[in-house]
């Protein structure tokens, strides 16, 4: 933490002074996070926008650039409306209990070397414990609403979200057995050496297998049944309005990136640059910047996805997890586990 | 008191009001909910306790599976609770009796001395790069691995169990079976026949 | 400082307090089986104080497999109470009364 923070934060007594210093932490992690998931919807409606040959918004502020705030404004001011015979205080709690988890799981993300606000022994886990507890959000938000749509839509989103987080366990622990540690800053340490030593190589299947789940337990398109605006109208969040409906937004985007930094930070080497060579040249030097700009290409591809593909089937869906993930996993990790303990081949996956 | 008594008694009294909750609450989604809280209350004192790989387990294999189950069976499930709650007041004397008695029995034995710090100290705090994780890691893949193997086919088990007592064949229904649908053959489906041309009159 | 008694007083109120739900709730197999998660979880923090008093990790591995086994036990409970809910439309305990001789 810079120095002029610390000398002002001396004037108060101890205690006070760490839970400050934790606040100052969190705020400098949320707020430009927030800022990125408004950016990242204006992001969507432009390329989406461009990719069907039209321009998106371009009519708040120069370009369109001010839409994002304009939109935050206007749901700010929407009233809240709570359905007559919905229980009340589960109706409220549902989009706190979504955007919760999706905040709390940044706690342990690594941004550069030395930039983390808390450095736990067992980051991957906590990442996992945190992103399963977003499903409650969706569940308690479907069930008090006390509608039918928002009730299916529960069901289906969390049948899903749990079919897809076991193929996600299963390929992150791929990645712990090939980098030998549950901590994310050792995991992407672990990759040092340029293009070829990411994981995305070496766990290819998983790789894929990571990213596609984490399209799926984010909810997006094309595995957005729990929303099929065609079928159940708008899922979950058929009821909820105003701030209500925004928190829900705020978590999802929340979610996306999530998942795009950790994919960028397991599998395609985190803040480490692709020219392990020239590590002196600034800019191309390892740094925060090469870890955004993994981060944004993910994302893009978030975008990208929901631009071509039709939305699947739910049986389909069920599938593809249960039937085609998962068994993918599990093989690759025996392959992995073989190639390092029997064979001499080990090495292509440290 | 200091931060550390403080956490502790504010996360046993959530544990043990939200426990008392779920016992007796009318509508069984609450009693879910409110054991997930105090799932929640006790991870957190179990991480208070340095056992974080335990505490985070707890979250991810409870809080993260264990209960979405539980709620996803009482919320498909048309159940007539109110009738299942009959004879809820004629119980509880005989239950709180019955508990107040467990309970007496183990407030004797655990304030009779041998818990307080004079007899265990409080460890000292462990070192900033104590691992918890590697150290369960050492012990459960040497002394237990037999017994860790052993709970793995266990769990295989439990899941093929629960696979099979709840799958059923339904007939009647259109359900795409798309392994029939990738073998079909040519011949299947389209047949040619031989027809003689049409005289034009 | 506090006392390893406190730990152990937490956990049998918490087993306490799952007795009165078994004695509550005799009719209602969903929180029977809520009640008996309440238990082990009980007995779960028992364990680990002792480890963390007594600087020993074993007891943190016995609550690993207790753990495990708890998981099992709610999942194939649950299977059955949809199986019996398919078949006799109730999961009331005092239904389920048809092997009596």
């Amino acid at each position: 933490m810079p120095e002029f923070i610390l000398s002002i934060l001396s004037i108060f007594p101890d205690w006070l002074q760490v839970v400050l210093a934790s606040l100052i932490k969190i705020i400098a992690i949320v707020a430009p996070l927030m800022l990125a998931v408004a950016y990242l919807t204006f992001a969507e409606r432009k390329i989406i926008g461009y990719m069907q040959i039209r321009v998106g918004p371009n009519r708040v502020g120069p370009r369109g650039w001010l839409q994002p705030i304009a939109d935050a404004f206007k749901l700010l001011l929407k009233e809240i409306v709570v359905p007559a015979r919905s229980n009340k205080y589960l109706f409220v709690l549902a989009p706190i209990l979504a955007i919760g988890p999706s905040l709390a799981a940044w706690a342990v993300i690594p941004f550069s070397d030395t930039l983390v606000l808390s450095d736990i022994d067992a980051s991957l886990l906590y990442i996992l414990a945190m992103t399963s507890m977003g499903v409650y959000g969706i569940i308690i938000a479907g069930w008090a609403s006390n509608s039918k749509y928002a009730f299916l839509s529960a069901m289906r989103a969390a049948a899903q979200i749990v079919a897809y987080e076991i193929a996600m366990g299963f390929a992150l622990v791929g990645v712990l057995m090939a980098a030998g540690s549950l901590n994310l800053g050792a995991i992407v340490n672990a990759q040092a050496g340029g293009l070829f030593s990411w994981y995305w190589l070496p766990l290819l299947p998983l790789f894929v297998v990571y990213f596609i789940s984490g399209v799926a337990e984010t909810n997006r398109a094309p595995f957005d049944v729990a929303e099929g605006e065609s079928e159940i109208v708008a899922g979950f969040h058929v009821e909820y309005s105003g701030m209500t409906f925004a928190v829900f937004f705020l978590a999802e985007y929340a979610n996306m990136i999530l998942i795009a930094m950790l994919t960028a930070l397991m599998f395609l080497g985190g803040w480490m640059s692709p020219l392990g060579f020239w590590s002196d040249v600034p800019l191309l030097g390892d740094g925060i910047h090469w870890l955004l700009l993994k981060t944004s290409a993910m994302l893009f591809f978030f975008l990208w996805f929901r631009a071509t593909f039709p939305r699947y089937r739910y049986d389909q869906i069920m599938r593809l997890g249960w039937k085609v993930f998962i068994p993918v996993t599990l093989i690759w990790i025996v392959v992995m586990g073989v190639a390092m303990f029997l064979t001499p081949w080990g090495h292509l996956f440290h | 008191m200091t931060f550390e008594q403080l956490a502790f008694y504010f996360f046993a009294s959530v544990a043990i009001l939200a426990a008392a909750m779920v016992v007796t609450v009318r509508n069984p989604v609450r009693a879910a909910l409110f054991l997930i809280l105090t799932f929640f209350a006790v991870a957190c004192i179990w991480m208070m306790l340095e056992a974080e790989f335990l505490a985070i387990v707890l979250i991810l294999v409870y809080v993260g599976a264990v209960m979405v189950l539980f709620l996803f069976v009482v919320m498909m499930l048309d159940i007539d609770f109110d009738q299942l709650r009959e004879g809820f007041a004629e119980t509880l004397p005989i239950g709180a009796t019955v508990a107040v008695l467990v309970l007496l029995q183990l407030v004797i034995v655990l304030t009779s001395g041998p818990f307080e710090l004079e007899q265990v100290a409080a460890p000292v705090p462990a070192a900033a790069d104590y691992g918890n994780t590697h150290q369960l890691g050492l012990l459960i893949y040497t002394y237990y691995v037999y017994p860790f193997e052993l709970a793995a086919v266990m769990l295989v088990l439990a899941m093929i169990a629960a696979i099979v007592l709840t799958l059923r064949d339904r007939t009647g229904t259109r359900s795409q079976k798309p392994h029939e649908q990738t073998q079909v053959k040519r011949k299947d489906r389209v047949r040619l026949v031989k027809m003689n041309a049409e005289k034009k009159n | 400082m506090i006392p390893l008694s406190h730990y152990l007083a937490l956990g049998a109120i918490l087993f306490s307090i799952s007795v009165v739900g078994i004695f509550l709730n005799r009719k209602n197999v969903v929180i029977l089986l809520m009640s008996i998660e309440l238990m082990l979880l009980a007995v779960n923090i028992n364990f680990i104080a002792f480890s963390h008093y007594l600087q020993d990790v074993t007891g943190q591995i016995f609550v690993f497999f207790v753990l495990t086994v708890a998981a099992a036990e709610s999942a194939i409970g649950l299977a059955i109470i949809i199986v019996l809910f398919r078949r006799r439309h109730t999961i009331n305990v005092s239904d389920l009364d048809s092997l009596k001789g």
